[in-house]
This record gives C-alpha cells, structure tokens and sequence, in this order.
C-alpha cells in the first residue's frame, strides 16, 4: 500500500517539474493575473514559458529557486503564467480573446523563457528572453519599480548603473 | 557546355513563368472595427472550404460583444461573398467547415458551451459530439465520407475522439465515436488534425505531451474499420533532457492533408532550432509511419518565427501557408512541393507588404485552383480577406 501510494504521489508529481512556472510562487494564469493588476495597482511579471523547456527548468532551478527573489516578486507584482503552445483562451486589454500560444505571436517571442514587464493596466514595459540571474531580475526590478522605463530605454539604465 | 548554359537557362526561364496568377482579392467579413476582433484559428485550420463550386469560410469575432462564429459563402463566379450569417446563437470558438461532396453544401462545426457541434449549413440542427468537455473539433470530407475528430476530456487530460457523421438531407447523426487510443490519456492531447486518404483511411495527428513536452503523434485506421494502428511520433526528434533539464524542444498545431495513393501529408510548427522561434516541417505518410521530416520554408525564413501553418492538396499539388515577418512585417508565405523538395517561398501579393497580414487558410479545389483567407490588420480594424489563384 505504501508503494503504491509512494507511485501514485511521484506520477502526480511528474508534469510539476517539467518547466512549468517555478516552485512556490504565487503564479496565477494571465486573465486573473490582470484583473489582479488592476485592483492591487501592481505591476505584472509575465513569465512566457513552454512546457518541457530546458531554460525554463534550467532559470527555475538557478534563479528562481533565490528565497530572496521569490520574496521580492512575490510581493511586488502580480505574477502571471502562459505556456507558448497552449490552447488557453485570454482577454487581452484591448478586448480581443486569443490564445496563451498566439500570446507568443504578438510579442514576436522567439524562444522560451520569455518575461515581460506589464503596467497594472496591461501595457507591455519591457520583455527579456532567455535565461537570466537573480542580479538581472533584481536590475529589471529597480527598472519597473522605479519607474525609470519612462525615460529610458533598459540598455540605457543597464549601462548607466554600471 | 553552350548546349547546358542554354537548358540551364530555359529551365530558369520557365520556372520563372510558372507561379500563382491572383485574382483581385475581397473581403469575407463586412464587421469591421477597431474593437471587432475576427479569428479563423481553428483544429487543422480548417475554415475555408470549397464545394461544387462555391467557396465557404467560417471564422469568429465580437461584433455582439461575445465571440460567435459566422460563415459566409461565395459562388466562385460571384463577385463577393455573401452577407454573413451566425453559425450558432451561443459563444462560440475555432469554428471548421468541411464540403459535403457534390452539393455544394457545407458541414460545419465548433466550440460551445464546453463541448463541440456539428450541423449541416444552412438550415440542419446542430448535434453535439460526446457527452464530456470537448473542444477543438475538426472536420474531413470524402467520396462521401465523413469524419469529425475532437479533444475530450478523460480523467485528468484530454484525448484524441474520432467520429464518423452521416448525412442525410439536413441531419447529421454520428456513429462509432470512439478514442484514437483507449484507456486514460498519459497527459495531455489536443488539436487534432484529420483527413480522409483517396483510398479511405482515415489519418489523425495532434499534438500530444506524454513526454512531458509538445510532440506531434499521429496514427491511422484502414477504410471501413474502426482500428487505429499504435500511434507513432510524427516528428523525428527525440525526446530527452539536456544536461538534465527540461523534456525536450517544443512543436504545435499540426495539420494534415491527403497525398497520393493512400498517404497524407503533415505540416506544424517545430521548435527545433530554439533559437529561431518556430519553423515549419513537414512529413509525408505512407502506410502508416512518418517518414524523415523536412524543413519546409526556405533559408531567408531561417532567423525568423514561423506562425500559423496549413497544408493544401489536390492532385500532385501540394502547397503550404503560413505568415513571417520577414520583410519587416507579417506577411503570408507560401511553398509547393515540387516532387523533391519545398521550392522557395513566394509572398501572396495581396497579402504582403506594408501592414500586417497573416493567419492564412488555404484550399486547393478540384481544377487545383488555390483559395486563400487571411487576416489584415489595418488601422480601422482587422479584416478577414479572400483571393483565389490559377497556377500558370
């Protein structure tokens, strides 16, 4: 009976970690993500990310797993999860109803994972693709939070930090 | 030498000649607005069909403020569709239509209310396939025969259902609905792809994650049977981790076509090469596996995502859509397959350009007349548009 109990909680466990959204943050799909948006006045952290995608497991695994990290987008913004190839329908701000996969269309998205900075209202401030640190979430931080995508491009505030 | 510099150069010459002749394009929709919002995306983008000569098209926007389907339908000698009509009076989703051989009629199907319907166009009652959550059904036609497949749910994933519809006058019933594969789906199944060879198999492919990524698998049931072979992987990649991560590299929407004897043909989008978004291969079926695949667009499509792909053929004609931005902007890109390979891609003039166009629907009719719907957003709003094209 152990056994089988021990088999049936590791086949459920199996599709988790397989590069869906980290482990223990509070990511939420893209509709209730937005509607949370609008009533908390945070900003968004959309992760774009594909089911089986290395870099997805890899920046799971090397970034995301920083308690320190997790704290500080846990807290600071609404945090939304799509997977590239999925059938699940959207509402976008403009009202149009598309799929998480034609998401990947309209940010031109060429590789997974892709993070995308969103205002409470929706509008994209900037998106990133590919694996990146905990110093390069904590810089995008500083970005958006700040405020600074307002005046500056992100190069511009990466090379002007430095 | 002189004699091959000059063979070389007629055959140039009549390559060059040979291509696509496009009619004036038009407009299928005439709701038009900023806040109007068409889609044609739907189970082996299959919105477009012709039958007996009259080409018809499904698609779905929010012109009454919730998604519906509509249809509309032109007599290929007329000069615009007709004025469109609601396919069903609900919500509705990725709406597909099939021709109901010789009669000018059309069979549609779609999305509502959790499950998916069929009905004869115009004026049959719609009958829903399955009694579970269903979703993203498509349609295929044949020597009178039909098939709808769909993803219901079964347990904790969806599988692969598959039908065969019959219809008489304007009722369509459907018998032995039954699973591609029985027992509980491993994990997820989903926008299947159908069609009906000339020898009568009926082929299905959709995409599938029992690897614990996106794999396009496929399989087959000989005429006259309810029989599906052991599925087998259309892609010829493998699934694994790298360096201990992930499943493997990523691959969607398939679609499917009938190709000579009693083969098909498979198009989709592949993420092999991660780095360059999604391409698009192909592979063609012989008896039951998928052989080597092929990339199909060309070299100046390399650095570029790929989107929205569908196969079309009749005859030996084989031709394969999709959009890219390669020039700048979406664009619909076509190739042909030219009995060894996918010859260059060549932009559809009416949907090239300045702007943006793309989401194609192609189909081939039986004079081998190529019919083509795509999207094209434009500043007013976007439109869904048509244009039919004679090889010469």
């Amino acid at each position: 009976m152990k056994t089988f109990l021990l088999a049936a909680c590791l086949a459920l466990a199996v599709p988790t970690a397989w590069a869906d959204p980290p482990k223990g943050y509070p990511f939420v799909d893209y509709n209730a993500g937005l509607a949370a948006a609008k009533a908390s006045g945070k900003p968004v952290f959309l992760y774009f990310g594909r089911y089986g995608c290395a870099w997805c497991d890899h920046t799971n695994k090397k970034t995301f797993s920083d308690a320190g990290l997790k704290a500080l987008y846990s807290e600071h913004y609404e945090l939304v999860y799509a997977d590239a190839e999925s059938g699940k329908r959207i509402t976008l701000p403009t009202g149009e109803r598309i799929t998480e996969a034609e998401l990947g269309v309209r940010l031109k998205a060429f590789a997974t994972p892709l993070f995308v900075y969103l205002t409470p209202q929706g509008e994209k401030i900037v998106q990133v693709p590919g694996f990146k640190t905990v110093r390069d979430f904590r810089d995008y931080d500083r970005y958006v939070r700040g405020g600074h995508y307002k005046t500056q491009t992100l190069l511009e505030f990466l090379g002007s930090k430095s | 030498m002189r004699r091959a510099v000059l063979f070389l150069a007629g055959l140039l010459a009549a390559h060059a000649q040979a291509g696509w002749q496009w009619e004036a394009p038009l407009d299928v929709s005439r709701a038009v607005g900023p806040a109007v919002f068409p889609h044609v995306e739907s189970a082996n983008r299959k919105g477009l069909a012709v039958s007996h000569g009259t080409v018809g098209m499904v698609w779905e926007d929010n012109r009454s403020g919730t998604p519906r389907c509509y249809v509309a339908f032109r007599p290929t000698d007329a000069p615009a569709f007709s004025a469109d009509s609601p396919v069903s009076e609900d919500e509705c989703y990725e709406p597909v239509l099939a021709a109901l051989d010789g009669t000018g009629r059309f069979l549609a199907a779609w999305e509502a209310a959790g499950g998916v319907w069929v009905r004869v166009l115009p004026a049959g009652k719609p009958l829903r396939l399955g009694t579970a959550a269903s979703a993203q059904v498509t349609l295929a036609s044949r020597n009178g025969q039909v098939r709808a497949a769909w993803a219901e749910q079964a347990g904790r994933y969806k599988r692969i259902m598959v039908a065969t519809l019959s219809v008489k006058g304007d009722t369509v019933t459907a018998q032995s609905v039954r699973p591609v594969e029985a027992g509980e789906p491993a994990n997820d199944q989903a926008w299947p792809a159908l069609t009906l060879t000339a020898a009568g198999d009926v082929v299905v492919a959709w995409e599938d994650r029992r690897n614990h990524h996106t794999v396009p698998y496929g399989s087959r049931a000989p005429a006259g049977t309810r029989d599906y072979a052991p599925v087998g992987r259309l892609s010829d990649q493998r699934s694994g981790r790298v360096d201990g991560l992930g499943a493997g590299m990523g691959a969607m929407r398939p679609t499917l076509a009938a190709w000579g004897e009693n083969g098909s043909v498979a198009v989709w989008l592949d993420k092999r090469d991660f780095l360059a978004g999604y391409d698009v291969y192909a592979a063609f079926d012989a008896g039951g596996r998928f052989a080597k695949n092929l990339r199909v667009q060309d070299s100046f499509g390399d650095n570029m995502a790929q989107w929205h792909a569908g196969v079309a053929t009749q005859g030996t004609r084989l031709v394969v859509a999709w959009d890219d931005a390669r020039d700048g902007t979406p664009d619909v890109w076509l190739s042909t397959w030219s009995g060894t390979g996918f010859v260059e891609d060549v932009a559809v003039p009416a949907a090239s350009g300045p702007g943006e166009q793309s989401d194609p629907l192609l189909a081939l009719d039986e004079t081998g007349a190529l019919h083509l719907v795509w999207l094209a957003r434009e500043a007013d709003g976007t439109r869904v548009r048509y244009a039919r094209a004679v090889w010469r």
